[in-house]
């Protein structure tokens, strides 16, 4: 159903890929570790290496729970499917999309 | 003299008579906006008006509500009233309020102000001017009244900005800005039937008996000037719908469908209440699931959906969700706002032993099982020198804006991920009742200005944390842990000097 309205309603998104240039926004969700309360969202160059990604920005963030373990996170899936990162691979080689949602999980104490 | 009229043929005389109808323009120039949203009225002398007041009767009356109350302020103000509220943590409630809801009492005059501007009809035009005034005397009346704290604690100094800019506010700012930019109708069954009808009890009555509980009797006194016009405004909303109704059946499916989107929006809007009401009060009125259960099931589901159904009206879509959520939501929120609290205009902190202790008592199917593992980690963290903060940006919902830490309806351990694909993009949501929402309009909702996304298009003070709490015009002392934090030194250090320039007797 489209938005009723006056005239022809047709403005563009506020969050699309080319306001970030080069980058993508992708969210990781730690997905049995309820001390977050949401998923993180980041800003990354589509052309990181997953290794690069990973280091730079997921485990610092991940170690807000001072019970993370670099290296510890498994049972990855991509947009809810099942998926293995392949860590010499971009983000846009292993087919992140813009404010897709990557999940693990990993060992954490409550 | 002219004979003086009976109440009834002058209230019409006051109102209804001012109308005319346009003679040399033609009727749909004038009011070009009744007619595009698809509803059929074709008598508005049928409506009624929920409240006979004239213009006169009503400076009357409400001016002198507007004595007692700054009788009150001032006399709070010179016994240094806020020395005797509950404890210093209690301003956090009030501080969201301010930031939170008083903007949208602004946002209320606006769009009363243009409904009164749109209608083609003189009876809801004149109620919905008489609202306008309402909000925008309750504007000015909590600015006032909420501006005595901002001499001693931090927090109170930018709420106007800050609602524009600040990630948590921008909760009930897209929620208005939403009903704002609809059309005439839907607007007013969005802000007077869904919102002021339907969940207003639950927005209102939770802060204010939170001031009366908490020694905070501006507030309170504000609060009882308020709840008599949101009983007109409850009228109001009430009389809209059975007058829309009425009208055509047509309407009915169109009206169903706003209903469903904007209990939706609006009870979204009310996990901000839920979170203050079971964890910013030192001393607690009642919990949000009893809260809930009153004003909402019993009073709406049980009370007045069953006289809608006779018009064609079911319960909101997604009800049954929101019904869910009763133990959990209020948890999951405040979670949300003790780790992002370094981004608030307010502080927060561990629930005390004794609150753990309520909160166990009044959820007693989620609490201990789910949510004081939580804090009894926090409070370790924190017992070590530390604090708990999520240290990056969260996952926000496309509708409602909150980070998306709601769980799946029948799973409180699993955060609940929904996503749309419109026009090629992907968007993120919440819950059922978000996503429907955004299906149903996603030309809407593509346009959402988003806290998240905006921070990182570098539109909100520039990337680090520092510069985004620069623009939005929070400083040292607003955001962040309550223990030790400015306001809590504060008060412990004035009530220090209180006992000490106290003599107790035998001493």
């Amino acid at each position: 159903m489209a938005v009723k309205a006056l005239y022809e309603y047709d403005h563009p998104s506020r969050s699309r890929q080319e306001l970030y240039g080069d980058d993508e926004l992708v969210h990781v969700w730690w997905e049995n570790n309820p001390m977050f309360c949401a998923a993180a969202c980041f800003r990354v160059p589509t052309a990181i290496g997953w290794r690069e990604f990973i280091e730079q920005m997921v485990n610092p963030w991940a170690a807000s729970d001072p019970d993370f373990q670099p290296g510890s996170p498994t049972d990855w899936t991509l947009d809810g499917q099942p998926w293995q990162p392949d860590e010499a691979r971009s983000l846009a080689d292993l087919g992140i999309g813009h404010k897709s949602v990557v999940s693990f999980r990993a060992p954490t104490t409550i | 003299m002219a004979k003086k009229l009976p109440l009834k043929q002058r209230y019409a005389a006051l109102t209804r008579d001012v109308h005319w109808d346009p003679s040399y323009v033609a009727a749909e120039k004038v009011f070009p906006h009744t007619t595009f949203e698809g509803i059929k009225i074709h008598d508005w002398s049928k409506w009624e008006d929920p409240f006979r007041l004239t213009v006169d009767a009503y400076h009357k009356y409400q001016a002198e509500k507007d004595k007692r109350l700054y009788a009150v302020l001032d006399g709070f103000a010179q016994s240094q009233g806020h020395l005797t509220l509950s404890d210093g943590r209690y301003l956090n409630a009030m501080k969201l309020f301010l930031q939170g809801v008083t903007p949208l009492e602004y946002a209320s005059h606006r769009l009363f102000a243009d409904l009164s501007r749109n209608f083609n009809g003189p009876g809801p035009r004149f109620a919905a001017l008489c609202q306008s005034i309402d909000e925008l005397r309750h504007t000015q009346t909590e600015i006032h009244t909420l501006s005595n704290y901002n001499k001693y604690y931090p927090g109170f100094h930018n709420w106007r900005e800050m609602h524009d800019r600040v990630w948590y506010l921008s909760v009930p700012k897209s929620f208005f800005d939403d009903a704002l930019a609809a059309g005439p109708f839907e607007s007013l069954i969005a802000i007077s039937f869904s919102f002021e009808y339907l969940l207003t009890n639950l927005l209102f009555v939770p802060f204010m008996s939170a001031a009366s509980f908490n020694g905070d009797m501006p507030s309170m006194t504000f609060g009882f000037s308020a709840q008599s016009d949101e009983s007109r405004h409850m009228t109001l909303g009430l009389e809209s719908i059975k007058f829309l109704l009425e009208q055509d059946e047509g309407n009915v499916p169109i009206i169903q469908d706003w209903i469903d989107k904007w209990f939706w929006r609006g009870y979204r809007v009310t996990a901000l209440v839920a979170a203050m009401l079971d964890y910013m009060l030192p001393r607690k009125v009642m919990s949000w699931k009893e809260a809930f259960e009153l004003y909402f099931e019993e009073q709406m589901l049980n009370g007045l959906f069953p006289d809608l159904a006779y018009y064609g009206i079911r319960p909101p879509r997604h009800v049954e969700q929101a019904i869910a959520e009763k133990d959990l939501v209020s948890h999951q929120v405040y979670w949300t706002l003790y780790q992002f609290g370094f981004a608030a205009a307010f502080t927060t902190t561990v629930p005390e032993p004794s609150e753990m202790e309520w909160l166990a008592q009044q959820y007693p199917d989620s609490f201990d099982k789910h949510y004081r593992p939580l804090w009894n980690k926090a409070k370790r963290i924190q017992d070590g020198g530390d604090r708990f903060f999520f240290q990056g940006l969260p996952e926000l919902c496309q509708v409602c804006q909150i980070p998306m830490t709601f769980t799946e309806p029948g799973d409180p351990t699993r955060i609940a991920q929904r996503a749309s694909v419109f026009d090629g993009e992907r968007y993120n949501l919440c819950s059922d009742g978000c996503q429907w929402i955004f299906d149903r309009e996603p030309e809407k909702y593509r346009q959402a200005w988003l806290p998240v996304h905006q921070i990182y298009q570098g539109n909100c003070g520039g990337p680090s944390v520092p510069e985004v709490l620069e623009w939005y015009g929070i400083t040292d002392g607003d955001n962040g842990e309550y223990l030790g934090s400015v306001e809590h030194r504060h008060w412990q250090q004035w009530h220090a000097q209180q006992a000490e320039q106290t003599a107790p007797m035998g001493s």
